[in-house]
């Protein structure tokens, strides 16, 4: 399948997935879940980053449009998606990636996409609830909130790589 | 200038990231408290169409409960219909009432996307501008008041909820007609707070909470909650009510508009009196 086809597809389904779906589950201690940070890690490693700030841009508008947020995801998934280089750098292999790979589970192995993933959603979720709430004495209840939904929202994007993503054939 | 071109150069990817990140935040900070278009909001045409067709599905889930409560709505009201009353004295003169004018109109409405563990919760009703639907209405439901209206497009609007940072509705406590102003601290949308209530009064424990109506934004003494439990300020005398909303944000979905026909001639006479200047 074309590439850009294939990262239109994931884009649709992603944000219909948030909007629809994942915005309307509410159990309650400020849990939010958000799949959405998953685009960013599947993106293709050789794609420039002014690309990529630009559809993290677009993408996080269409999820606030719908959700009243007005900016709130957009502004945390710009921070992940400019600190991703640094994050591949950090857990990268020594001899850089094959850019014929993706940055999903099944191709990079679940130990790098823990630490990667895991990292980017710490971040996105920390910045997202320190906008949200933006006091100082509410830093506990921020830091509560994270800690709940970092766990739920990793579990939707393993959840959706295991419906989305093909799993390479074994030779 | 070829300074200046390398420099571009070379910061380029964090000068883009600065820009996109200024246009998101400065959108979520003006757009909480006024918004200036209709883009980036529920009300566009576009997610008000989405919110429709998710809408049409999941509203079924909870048919049986909004049928039962709108059935005791309609049989508390039914008992005030003329027909439910026997008339005890006949033959008195219709005359054409100049005491009482209509103050309040209701404008029904459908509640088509909520949330309620954010920070500041948002409603988006079904409908808009083209029925009536201004910036700075009130809505409230069968149980208590929901929110303000924050902006309206033609088909779709908007509401601030009780459940955001900002909203300050004034509030009285019943029955000594206490007032003060509405909060939420964000943790449990079951509850929120009164502020400014003076601790050397005493209140007791469930006693109702109404809206005052003193905007003109919501009538007098609708339902709001009960006073739950009051907490003392640190280093000042004042109580920190907490009380429990009557009204549960997370399952709503019948709403009603208010509209206030004397609002404009409030606001006229009200800006009336002159500012206080500092000197």
């Amino acid at each position: 399948m074309n590439i850009v086809f294939k990262h239109i597809i994931r884009f649709i389904v992603l944000v219909a997935a948030q909007v629809l779906v994942l915005n309307q589950l509410e159990i309650g201690f400020g849990i939010q879940f958000m799949v959405y940070p998953l685009l960013i890690v599947l993106l293709p490693f050789d794609l420039g980053i002014i690309y990529m700030l630009f559809i993290a841009f677009v993408m996080g508008l269409s999820i606030d449009g719908i959700s009243n947020t007005f900016g709130l995801h957009t502004s945390s998934l710009l921070v992940i998606t400019y600190l991703r280089p640094a994050i591949f750098k950090l857990f990268g292999p020594r001899d850089g990636y094959d850019i014929l790979k993706e940055g999903n589970m099944y191709e990079m192995g679940t130990r790098w996409f823990i630490s990667v993933f895991g990292l980017m959603l710490i971040i996105h979720h920390l910045w997202f609830f320190i906008l949200e709430i933006f006091r100082f004495d509410d830093m506990l209840f921020v830091l509560s909130k994270t800690l709940l939904s970092v766990p739920l929202s990793f579990l939707f994007c393993l959840i959706f790589q295991a419906m989305f993503v093909s799993k390479p054939k074994e030779r | 200038m070829r300074n200046l071109i390398a420099f571009f150069r070379r910061f380029r990817v964090f000068l883009i990231f600065v820009l996109l990140q200024f246009f998101a935040l400065y959108t979520y900070f003006t757009y909480l408290n006024f918004p200036r278009s209709q883009y980036l909001t529920s009300v566009s045409r576009v997610s008000g169409l989405i919110l429709t067709v998710q809408n049409d599905i999941t509203k079924h889930f909870n048919l049986s409960t909004n049928n039962y409560k709108l059935q005791k709505e309609n049989i508390r009201l039914r008992k005030r219909l003329p027909e439910s009353f026997q008339r005890m004295q006949n033959g008195w003169a219709k005359i054409n009432d100049t005491l009482f004018h209509q103050q309040y109109e209701y404008i029904p409405a459908t509640v088509i996307n909520s949330t309620s563990t954010k920070r500041n919760n948002f409603f988006t009703l079904n409908i808009g501008s083209k029925q009536g639907i201004k910036h700075g209405m009130g809505v409230f439901s069968d149980k208590g008041i929901v929110g303000i209206v924050h902006i309206a497009s033609d088909h779709f609007s908007v509401v601030k909820t009780v459940l955001t940072e900002n909203i300050n509705v004034d509030v009285m406590i019943e029955p000594i007609g206490l007032f003060g102003l509405l909060k939420w601290d964000g943790r449990d949308p079951r509850r929120g707070s009164i502020t400014g209530i003076s601790n050397d009064l005493k209140i007791k424990k469930w006693s109702k909470v109404t809206t005052r109506g003193g905007s003109g934004i919501f009538p007098r003494g609708l339902n709001v909650g009960k006073v739950e439990k009051l907490n003392p300020v640190e280093g000042k005398p004042l109580w920190d009510v907490v009380i429990r909303f009557s009204e549960d944000y997370r399952t709503i979905q019948r709403v009603y508009v208010i509209k206030n026909l004397f609002q404009e001639e409030q606001n006229k006479l009200e800006s009336l009196i002159p500012e206080d200047k500092e000197e």
